[in-house]
């Protein structure tokens, strides 16, 4: 077991530094440095300094390795967009509401998702099993950007209940929590519905009615822990979903996170910020990614897994 | 022709009598399936509608999706002549709105193709060769796993300045991977199938295996992967334009319009309601009609109502 | 024994020989640090010879390399050492196309007929590829010849353009038979063609396969471990056990006068249906077998023989062989 979680960071690092290599490239490949002519009106000269000041006159191999040191040492320079701060201050600042907001989404959502997912696969075709087909497919094939128009389209516009932007008060909270919601209980309903069916459709089940057990008893003891398993797997992508969510959440309802500096720092050319942020994400990624491989992994022989209790 | 042949059946009288009805092979079988599913049905009934809508919108719209032929009457809200109102820069809405399927639908198929031939071989291969090669092609797909997909085209988008075709290379470039590894998984599992070992028996080459009978033996992923990456193109096509590095203005994309109609949002409704309702309706009926072939296609996974 | 064997073919080579063949299969297991390499060694030099015109049982327990053996004789698996000859000729070191010759000599028939069809093609297309991959005949040609080997095998022709999954086991099995005969090869090799069938079919299956070789003279391994199969259906028995050959002679011999007590056990095992004639049985484990050798005179020898504590197969009659040591 640890010689694979072993094996597997090592190749997912590899993965990582391939991957920071090709995200530094499309950077420096962006037309249009934030210094060129017509952005701004500069003479040579000062140009000039301002290139060395910021180190864009290097190799760009050296510049790929001066950054990558000092990402080591969370020294991500400073945002062309702001140079009255850093980029690991700007970042630090704004994380707080992408984490509450897309936290509370994830909270909300899991939960309420695999409630649905439960209910459905208990009273199949049902209107409830239609329900949750339903909100599964919208919700996983929708994207976010679609859900928040329209959820700021009915609350905001047309029955004006809530209002459609900001960070501030809790109320303006509750439309961007329910559109990050909206990517954990689709996914939730999904896969809950199809692990719980697949594991009532086990023989073990039928041997359970056999004995004569309570239908309480074998959904809560015996269905419910062994469909833990693809649920705990499918965790990963769905935070994955949820974090590129964000972008769209954050444009929308204008909340000043990690999405929305993302999308600005994309049109203002922002290459410290974009790069640390396109860093932070990959990272983010690689580290879900390696995560579920080995959760899953450790899961799957079914060794620690009930085998006390059972 | 070798030997003599064995001329007439000698002997040996036919035991078992000619079945009645006609022949049917597995793919049949999958229509008829998919036949039942409602949901399916409807959702494929769906993006035909909408893809002969895109297709002779010429013929039913007097302007074009460009043409500010309402400048008098911008912004106005839906009416008996306009049954989606008027834009802000004066063209009508549902003409827009309708040549918006165009811009999706064609970037969902070119790109599902794309994907498609490039996850065909890079599958098959990594499935029949196994060993370097697998695990060459496996960590490609890693790279992919880890970048950020919509994020990694964003930057791209920004890179080189989006456009048409550019859509359609980025969403390739992601869509490959789940047919790579829909391919790859069928094509590992038929390897070992006594009819190839026995074609190989024969002396039969690995070109003749692979494209006889592993590739013949993955078509359902291979329809599936298709169909399935045919609404995440759209959904990547619309999300780069709603970011404003998708497909440029003036040509109508329902991502962009959304963007635009997020600014009038609460005057002018209209702009912001149809292209979200296009999109959605569009992306859904796709992904119904994707889920439905791939129940039908493989009865033996769940979801399939028996 | 290899150059006896080679004198002895002088005149008409046998079908099949396959000479001192072994299989080593290396098993890699552990983490990077500590990597375990496992030798498993499936068959050891092994020695066969399939006459012609006759059919050979090879029977022994699951695990006991007969599968392997046959996978070997086909060059579906490599072997690590020896030679297989068909028809006289080494085939061992043959490249692609001179392999591709031969496999039109020698044919197979597997165990699970199910996933022996290729799902997406018809009958007459399954049955047509052995033609189809050697380039024989033209397309009409080819599905005419198809057609009436279905007839041969006992299906009518309407099954042409039938699917696999429409048909049961032993249709299936049909088949694969077919296919396997269409190119008229000289060796057939079955491996356990009726274990997964019923009993009823299964009899069908035997007497279609007993019929083909009888018009086509074909020479058929035939392995399996249903020792009542094979007593009705083949001339010579081989018996596996661990990866060798511990005792050959004719079927009627092997049933009556088998002197190893892996093969005592075998018979032992098959069911007796008269509980009163039920031999008392006492089951052996792998180990307890291995350790039982064994040992004759050198008077009890077909010919010759030096005395070694070393067991190895010695022939104790003309058409007899079995493992033993040999005393002084």
């Amino acid at each position: 077991m640890l010689g694979y979680a072993l094996r597997r960071l090592v190749s997912v690092s590899v993965t990582f530094f391939v991957v920071s290599i090709i995200i530094f490239l499309m950077m420096h490949s962006i037309p249009g440095g934030p210094f060129d002519a017509g952005e701004m009106p500069l003479t040579q000269e000062v140009r000039q300094r301002m290139m060395a000041q910021y180190g864009l006159d290097q190799p760009l191999y050296v510049q790929y390795l001066n950054y990558m040191w000092g990402a080591i040492r969370l020294d991500f320079g400073v945002p062309f967009q702001s140079p009255g701060e850093t980029v690991a201050g700007l970042i630090g600042r704004a994380w707080i509401p992408s984490l509450v907001l897309g936290g509370l989404g994830v909270l909300v959502g899991t939960p309420l998702g695999m409630l649905l997912g439960m209910a459905a696969a208990l009273r199949r075709n049902t209107w409830i099993d239609y329900l949750a087909s339903a909100v599964a497919t919208l919700g996983l094939t929708v994207p976010v950007f679609v859900t928040s128009m329209l959820l700021i389209l009915l609350f905001s516009v047309w029955l004006n209940w809530l209002p459609s932007s900001g960070w501030g008060e809790p109320k303006r909270w509750i439309l961007p929590i329910i559109a990050y919601a909206t990517i954990p209980l689709a996914t939730y309903a999904r896969y809950t519905r199809a692990a719980m069916l697949d594991t009532l459709s086990k023989p073990f089940v039928t041997v359970l009615r056999a004995k004569g057990l309570s239908e309480r008893r074998i959904v809560f003891q015996h269905v419910l822990r062994n469909s833990a398993i693809p649920l705990v797997t499918v965790f990963f992508p769905m935070f994955l979903g949820t974090a590129t969510g964000s972008i769209f959440v954050e444009a929308i309802f204008r909340v000043p996170g990690l999405g929305s500096f993302f999308v600005s720092s994309i049109e203002t050319r922002d290459y410290p910020l974009e790069m640390a942020l396109m860093l932070i994400l990959a990272i983010l990624f690689a580290l879900a990614y390696l995560l579920s491989d080995i959760l899953y992994a450790w899961l799957n022989p079914r060794i620690r897994f009930g085998g006390g209790s059972e | 022709m070798s030997g003599p042949g064995p001329a007439a059946a000698p002997g040996t009288p036919s035991v078992q009598s000619g079945p009645a009805g006609r022949a049917h092979g597995p793919l049949w079988h999958a229509w008829r399936r998919l036949a039942a599913n409602r949901a399916a049905l409807a959702g494929g009934g769906a993006v035909a509608a909408i893809a002969v809508l895109a297709i002779i919108a010429p013929l039913i719209f007097p302007t074009g999706p460009t043409d500010q032929a309402y400048l008098q009457e911008a912004l106005a809200f839906p009416s008996r002549e306009h049954p989606f109102g008027i834009d802000d820069l004066g063209r009508d809405f549902l003409t827009r709105t309708v040549y918006g399927a165009r811009v999706s639908l064609s970037i969902g198929f070119i790109a599902a193709a794309f994907s498609v031939i490039i996850g065909i071989p890079l599958g098959a291969a990594a499935g029949y060769y196994g060993g370097a090669t697998d695990w060459f092609i496996m960590r490609l797909i890693e790279i992919f796993s880890v970048l950020p997909p919509l994020l990694a085209a964003l930057l791209l988008g920004a890179v080189v300045g989006g456009g048409f075709w550019m859509i359609v290379f980025i969403a390739a470039l992601f869509g490959w991977v789940q047919v790579c590894l829909l391919v790859r998984a069928q094509v590992k599992a038929f390897k070992s199938k006594e009819f190839v070992r026995a074609a190989v028996a024969l002396g039969a080459s690995p070109t003749y295996v692979v494209f006889r009978h592993l590739i013949p033996n993955s078509v359902s992923p291979i329809i599936v992967g298709f169909v399935l990456a045919i609404p995440l193109a759209m959904m990547l096509e619309a999300s780069l334009s709603f970011l404003g590095v998708g497909v440029p203005p003036p040509t109508p994309s329902w991502g962009q319009m959304i963007s635009v109609g997020l600014n009038f949002m609460y005057f002018y409704w209209h702009l912001a309601v149809f292209p979200t309702i296009a999109l959605a309706a569009t992306v859904l009926a796709t992904s119904l009609f994707g889920d439905g072939l791939r129940d039908a296609l493989d009865p033996t996974i769940e979801g399939r109502r028996a | 024994m290899l150059e006896a064997l080679v004198t002895a073919a002088s005149k008409m080579q046998p079908a099949l020989q396959l000479c001192g063949i072994g299989k080593t299969f290396v098993l890699k297991s552990g983490s990077v640090l500590n990597r375990r390499r496992t030798e498993v060694r499936a068959v050891r030099d092994m020695n066969l010879v399939l006459e012609r015109n006759s059919i050979m049982g090879l029977v022994g327990e699951s695990g006991s390399g007969k599968t392997t053996t046959g996978m070997m004789a086909l060059r579906l698996i490599e072997p690590t050492s020896g030679q297989i000859r068909l028809e006289g000729e080494d085939i061992t070191e043959y490249g692609h196309q001179e392999m591709k010759e031969a496999r039109r000599r020698m044919q197979v028939v597997f165990q699970d007929s199910y996933s022996a069809l290729s799902p997406m093609l018809t009958l007459r297309q399954i049955v047509a590829e052995p033609l189809l991959i050697h380039g024989a005949g033209g397309a009409t040609e080819r599905d005419a010849l198809a057609l009436e080997w279905l007839e041969r095998v006992g299906l009518h022709r309407s099954f042409g353009s039938r699917y696999p999954h429409e048909l049961s086991g032993g249709q299936r099995q049909r088949v694969a038979i077919a296919r396997a005969l269409i190119l008229e090869p000289a060796v057939l090799i079955a491996d356990e063609p009726t274990s997964a069938l019923d009993v009823s079919v299964k009899a069908q299956i035997i007497n279609l396969i007993q019929d083909l070789q009888n018009e086509m003279e074909l020479s058929v391994l035939f392995i399996s471990h249903d020792l009542s199969v094979v007593r009705s259906l083949t001339d010579r028995v081989a018996v596996m056990f661990n990866g060798r050959v511990v005792e050959e002679a004719d079927t009627e011999t092997i049933f009556s006068q088998a002197r190893h007590h892996y093969t005592r056990s075998l018979l032992d095992a098959i069911p007796v249906m008269d509980p009163r004639a039920r031999p008392r049985r006492h089951f052996m484990s792998r180990e307890e077998l291995e350790a039982k050798v064994v040992t004759l005179r050198a008077s009890e020898m077909d010919g010759p023989a030096r005395p070694s504590g070393e067991r190895r197969l010695v022939k104790i009659s003309k058409s007899h062989k079995v493992e033993a040591r040999v005393a002084a």
